[in-house]
């Protein structure tokens, strides 16, 4: 619901770190988005293409993968994805704090990032320039 | 004869970067809660819909808990203090945060309202969200517990329309029970969904405007 406030400081992220290395172009940005966020994929990608226009960012592939949400349970020691419930009724498999393993509660450790995982940069080869 | 192939012009480097952008609320809210901490301040959230008795039920809080402990309450809306000097009248320390248009508190203005008040002083902090379902889930506050507050004159799938701020409540409140029968909404079945997607909240049925069940949500927050 805030991807156009938060796209917008990625993009601000992008452009000072081309600065920095003195690029002329960025070719790709490879992002991390977790499932427990509130960030729609399909509305970043559309802020972005808003916000990197006229930059040297403009002609850039945008790449985001989605992480599963990581749930640990502390009664048996269960590491990794939630369990869903899969009733009709939800249209989208909902999740549950319920260890798959052993259905105790489990504590949420992980799906809640939002990370530029790296970025690809052209730089002029001549540096008198 | 074919276009010749020519190599990229420039040098194409990756660079890794693992700039974490929702990192920058989060870490302010984890400052937010070592100063809450280290000041004996226990924080709760309240969040919950517009109309769902968030502001009632902080009423309510401080009214029966006022003889025991000392209280501040933090209030955001959009505009005006009107909620504010409701919660004020019980004799709370309260401080408006008015966040213009934005949907949700952040940890930074958190942070800011907790400058106004003399932590050494207090002894609990509530603090009201925006009404909104949605967005309070995404930022953390510094808070200790966190309370959703729903009620029945929503409708009966108010719980599954809005999973994700269930799994992140420690008690979900259901508000409005004396309402139910007229807005036919079982409120046993709202509790079960809460259950489904979160097994340890602690949920409590209240009335707000009488008080009843009140000493359930004190009981569910340990205080």
């Amino acid at each position: 619901m805030h991807e156009f406030s938060v796209t917008s400081q990625i993009v601000d992220n992008i452009l000072k770190e081309a600065v920095r290395h003195n690029a002329e172009r960025v070719v790709q940005v490879n992002l991390a988005i977790g499932k427990l966020t509130f960030l729609g994929i399909e509305q970043v990608r559309f802020a972005y293409k808003l916000l990197v226009k006229g930059t040297i960012a403009e002609k850039s592939k945008l790449f985001i993968r989605e992480k599963d949400g990581l749930v640990k349970c502390s009664k048996c020691g269960y590491e990794g994805n939630f369990k869903y419930e899969d009733n009709p009724i939800y249209h989208v498999p909902m999740p549950t704090l319920k260890c798959p393993k052993c259905e105790n509660t489990v504590d949420i450790i992980g799906g809640k990032e939002c990370t530029i995982e790296s970025i690809k940069l052209v730089t002029d080869k001549d540096e008198t320039k | 004869m074919k276009e010749t192939v020519k190599a990229e012009e420039g040098e194409v480097f990756d660079i890794e970067l693992n700039i974490d952008i929702l990192k920058t609320n989060q870490k302010l809210a984890e400052e937010n809660r070592k100063l809450l901490q280290k000041n004996g301040v226990k924080a709760i959230d309240i969040m919950g819909a517009i109309g769902a008795g968030k502001t009632s039920l902080i009423e309510k809080l401080v009214e029966t808990l006022k003889t025991k402990y000392r209280i501040a309450a933090f209030k955001g809306d959009l505009t005006t203090t009107i909620d504010a000097e409701q919660i004020a009248r019980h004799g709370a320390e309260v401080v408006p945060i008015n966040t213009g248009k934005e949907c949700h508190l952040d940890a930074n203005l958190v942070k800011k309202a907790l400058k106004r008040l003399d932590l050494t002083k207090i002894d609990l902090l509530f603090i009201e969200n925006v009404g909104n379902l949605i967005c309070p889930a995404e930022f953390p506050l510094g808070s200790q517990k966190r309370i959703v507050i729903i009620s029945v004159t929503e409708g009966p799938y108010m719980v599954i329309k809005h999973p994700f701020i269930f799994a992140d409540a420690d008690v979900v409140v259901i508000n409005k029970t004396d309402l139910a029968k007229a807005m036919q909404v079982d409120a046993k079945k709202l509790e079960e969904n809460v259950k489904t997607i979160n097994p340890k909240a602690q949920v409590a049925f209240t009335n707000c405007r009488t008080g009843e069940g009140i000493s359930t949500v004190i009981e569910a927050l340990r205080l």
